[in-house]
This record gives structure tokens, sequence and C-alpha cells, in this order.
């Protein structure tokens, strides 16, 4: 498979052919260093899967990816950023890319990523599509945590962020009788029986850091 | 014939009067000598120009509003009696007027017993009464009183002037220092840890030996929570999402964002997603950052409420928190400076800034400010 990379980034661009260069299947074609390159390195060399950075000097990631889907429908783009992919994923999937990774991800992860997308596949992390099941799961039905009302939501946040009674009672100002109150109607809201059960959801959910 | 060459040499130097004051060293002020009688007019100006100030006279009442127009005086030494508009009349339509709405006005009257005259012309606007014929040094030390008073102010006014655009030099440079710092943080770190990650992930495909891999899989995740970190802080100090998406896609961040950290609910209303200009975006965003900081820190909230609208040419942002609203008293207090920070900023692009608390029932804080210009939708 024909690859071309492309990143501002010297350290960044030798990392990936090292790491390709291991693969018998994959072959480095070319490499740019911002937008405009990736556009003239694309009608010079043959393709099959473009891995980017969204965030390269000229060109807008979402512009790239656009045109490059654009003039080359039947080609896959794969967009490797440095920013979580809970703000930019969905945007840079909504403009054409087969996938999103972050730089965070294991070279492993990459190089399956590269073959699925060449194929035809899309490609995401188990992470967000996980967030994009629950997003769909929630459009169906209003999700638990919404049951809850304005002081409930913040009492059930604050118990998720691993507070005790006590410190829940000290820090708005009500007494730990009250807050013991609220999270009985906070367990029995969200069908629950344990504290450990609300950290679960409420990490699952984003709720929390 | 001997008063219409009076006349001319009045004006005459009146107009000549002004030439000097924009060249000369120290600053006078501009006083405005009103009276129809061509010699009456002359002798006062006799009598003021030891005052060196810059003299300029009317001969009517119509005269006299027109300089007003162009001119802010120190103070108007205004005859009473002149045909046309009287002294009365022309002293009402000069303080009606925004710009002259303070100028201190002297009347000058030759009737001595007509009490009644003196209550009109304080009641519309007069600070003094001078009788005709007047004695010189008492005119004279009361108009350098207002002489004076007029150069304070205005050293006062130059002086506010210079701290609010010292303050608006702050904030840009400020702002340009964090973007810039977040950029260097975020990408020469960000790129080399990501590298050096790489690096490792190569080492990690040669290596058999089981503690070998432990420690390069440990390195890994340290170079992971590394850049995690470096993400924060960059974020923290500029978030990318205003340069790359704007500011509806960055309130709407910000808001999901401040109910993650503080488990205070915050549901955004927001407009479609546009490009709007990127320092009025910055102006609208920090703004909006410091009331989620206030609403954190100040209210006990359990909810914020936040909208945004943007009108062809405002941008409108409303954030109602059901906390327990600011009193009025801490609206001005010196712990305020975050509330006038706000105003500042607003202000540098015209706008404003409005907080008001209702004890117990929470504080609503709406911004508006002009859009400037558009930048066309996001591609």
């Amino acid at each position: 498979m024909k690859v071309i990379i492309a990143d501002d980034h010297p350290v960044v661009r030798q990392g990936l052919r090292q790491m390709l260069a291991v693969e018998q299947d994959l072959q480095v074609v070319g490499e740019a260093r911002n937008g405009q390159e990736v556009v003239d390195l694309s009608r010079r060399v043959p393709w099959e899967v473009a891995v980017l950075d969204y965030n390269m000097p000229g060109k807008n990631g979402l512009e790239l990816i656009k045109e490059l889907r654009q003039r080359y429908p039947g080609r896959a783009v794969l967009i490797l950023s440095m920013y979580p992919e809970d703000r930019y994923a969905v945007r840079a999937l909504k403009a054409g890319a087969s996938g999103y990774l972050t730089k965070e991800s294991a070279p492993d992860e990459l190089v399956s990523a590269i073959r699925k997308v060449a194929s035809g596949g899309r490609y995401v992390t188990p992470t967000l599509g996980e967030k994009l099941a629950l997003e769909l799961e929630d459009n169906r039905g209003k999700p638990l945590h919404e049951t809850l009302s304005d002081r409930e939501y913040q009492v059930m946040w604050m118990i998720a962020s691993g507070k005790t009674v006590r410190q829940i009672a000290d820090e708005l100002f009500l007494s730990p009788n009250t807050v013991s109150t609220h999270r009985t109607r906070i367990l029995r809201k969200m069908n629950m029986k344990s504290n450990a059960e609300l950290m679960h959801y409420a990490i699952a959910h984003h709720l929390v850091d | 014939m001997s008063e219409t060459a009076t006349a001319e040499r009045v004006v005459d130097s009146s107009e000549s009067a002004a030439a000097p004051e924009a060249s000369a060293g120290t600053p006078r002020a501009k006083i405005l000598v009103v009276d129809d009688e061509p010699k009456s007019l002359y002798a006062l100006q006799e009598l003021l120009s030891s005052l060196e100030q810059n003299l300029m006279v009317a001969q009517s009442g119509e005269e006299a509003l027109k300089l007003a127009l162009k001119h802010d005086f120190a103070v108007i030494l205004l005859d009473v009696r002149m045909p046309g508009l009287d002294g009365f009349e022309t002293a009402k339509l000069i303080r009606g007027r925004e710009r002259s709405k303070q100028t201190p006005i002297i009347f000058l009257t030759a009737q001595a017993d007509e009490m009644n005259s003196m209550f009109r012309g304080y009641a519309v606007g007069a600070v003094d009464y001078l009788m005709k014929p007047v004695v010189p040094e008492v005119l004279k030390s009361k108009v350098s009183i207002f002489v004076e008073l007029h150069m304070k102010s205005e050293r006062l006014r130059e002086s506010e002037d210079k701290l609010r655009r010292l303050a608006a030099h702050l904030i840009s440079v400020r702002e340009e220092e964090r973007a810039h710092i977040a950029r260097e943080i975020h990408d020469e770190l960000g790129q080399v840890l990501t590298g050096i990650k790489m690096e490792v992930g190569w080492l990690q495909k040669r290596l058999k030996e089981p503690a070998l891999l432990e420690k390069t899989e440990s390195m890994s995740k340290l170079i992971d929570s590394t850049v995690q970190t470096v993400r924060k802080i960059a974020t923290g100090l500029r978030p990318e999402m205003l340069d790359d998406m704007g500011l509806v896609a960055a309130v709407g961040w910000q808001a999901k964002e401040f109910q993650k950290r503080t488990g205070i609910r915050c549901r955004a209303k927001l407009p479609p997603e546009s490009k709007y200009d990127l320092e009025i975006s910055t102006c609208v965003f920090r703004i909006f950052q410091e009331i989620l900081t206030n609403v954190a820190r100040h209210a006990r909230a359990t909810r914020v409420d936040v909208e945004l609208s943007v009108t062809e040419e405002r941008f409108n942002l409303e954030v109602v928190d059901n906390g327990v609203g600011i009193a009025d008293s801490d609206l001005h207090g010196r712990k305020s400076l975050g509330l006038l920070g706000m105003q500042e900023r607003a202000m540098l692009f015209g706008g404003e800034v409005g907080i008001t608390g209702t004890p117990g029932q929470g504080t609503r804080v709406s911004v508006s400010i002009p859009i400037g210009r558009t930048t066309g939708p996001i591609p």
C-alpha cells in the first residue's frame, strides 16, 4: 500500500517513516510539510492512503480533507492529530476523513488503522466509538443523569469526584443530613446501589475528568 | 463708524487668539465672551487678556451657540440683554447640548435691582452673576477659578484616557503572549514528545526481553501523560478551538468544560457556527470565561444558562445563574477588579457589560459587543 505522510515537524515525520518501514505491505511514497505540499504531492505520486497532521501551516485541516476527498474520492485520508478526538474527530469524519487518531495512539494502532482505511473501511478508536454509541443511546431516551435536579446533579458530580458527604456538606453550605438525603434520591433515580456505580457512570459519560 | 472698526478688531483678535493654542507649550483654556455691544465686548477682552488664555468672542446668542458647538469652553461670560436670542435663551440652548451641558456660565447684567432675572439665570444653568459695570479684579478672579477647574478636569480626563489605553495595551499584549506560549508549548514540545513516543515504539518492536519491554511500555505511558499535561497547559493559556473553529464552538466547549470541572449544570444556547473577527471573538470568549470564574467562586449556583446570539450588528451574551446573587456593593467594591476587567475589555470594542444581581435569586450578566468584520462561514 502506498502511503503519503504529512506533518510540519521533522521528528514526527521521521518517527512515522521508521514505524511504517517495518511493515512489509506499507510503503511511504512521499512526505509533505504543509497543506500546499500535500496537494502538490498528491498529484505527483500514486498513493492510496494519506496520513495527515490536523494542524499544519497553511491550509486548515478540514479544508485539506475536503479537497483531497473531492479530487480522489476512492482514496483514504487518515488524520493523525495532537488534538483530543472528542473535539475534532467528528468534524474530521464529517468532512470526509476515513479515520482519526491522536498521536498518543500506539504504533500498532496506527498501522492497523492504515490497513483498514486502505481497504475502504473507516477507523475510529474504541474510546470514540463508545462515545458515539453513548450519544446515540442518549438520543433515544433521556440519559439518567438528566433526570436529576440541578442540586442533585451537583451532589452526584461531587460524589463521583470522590468527595465525602462531609466535604460536600461543607462546600455546599448544607447539613450532612441533607446531602445524605440527596444521595439516596440520586441513587434511586439512577437505579444504582453504590457510589462506585455512580463514579463508573460519570466517567463513562464524561461527566467528570 | 468707530464702532464698526472696533467690532472688526474684536473678531480679528478672536481668530488670532486661536492660533497660538496649538503650538503653545502650556495649554490654554478657551473662554467665550458674549455681548452685543462692541464696546463692552472690547472692554471685557482687554480685562481678560492678562489671564493669557484663549479668548473668543460672539456678538449674539446665535453666534455663541455656533461656537459652543465646536469648542469646549472653560467658562462663558454671557450678556443677559441681547437682541434676538437673549442671554437666558442662549444659556438654555447651550446647556441643552451634550457637549456643553456642563459648561459654567456667568451672566452679565446691568439691571442691578432685578432679583427675578437672577433666579431665572440660575434656573438655566448660571453659576454666577456679575453686575455691570464689572469690577475688574472680581471678574478676573472669578474667571480664573473656572479656568483652573477646567484645566484640572482636562488633566484628569487625559490621565484617565492614558490609563485606559494602557489597560487596552496590556490586555492585547497578554493575549498575544499567551497565544504565542500556547503555540510553542503545544507545537514544539508536543511534537517532540510524539517523535520520542514513536522512537520508543520502534524500540519496542525490536525487543524480546520482558523486563525491557516493560520499561518501554512504562516510558510510553509516561510520554502520553506528559502530552496530556502539555495540552492542558496550552489550552488553559489559549483554547486552540477559538482559532480553529471560532467563537461559537469555543463557547460551547467552555460551557461543557465548566460543567465537567465544577459539577454546576451549564446549558448553552448557541447560534450556528460562523467565522468572526478573531480579536472580537477573543474578547467575548475571555469575558465569558471571567463570568464563569465568578460563578464558580462566588455564586453558589447549581445551574448556569448561557445564551449567545448574533445579530447583524452585535454579539449578545447572556449568562444567568441561580446562585446567591451579587450585591450592589460588590459591583463597585475594591474587590470587583475582575468585573472592571470585563468592562474594560468590552469597551475596547465599543461594547458593554451589564450585571444585575437579585439577592437569593442569582446574577445575570449581559454582554453586548459590536460584531465588527465578519470573515465568512467556516469551511
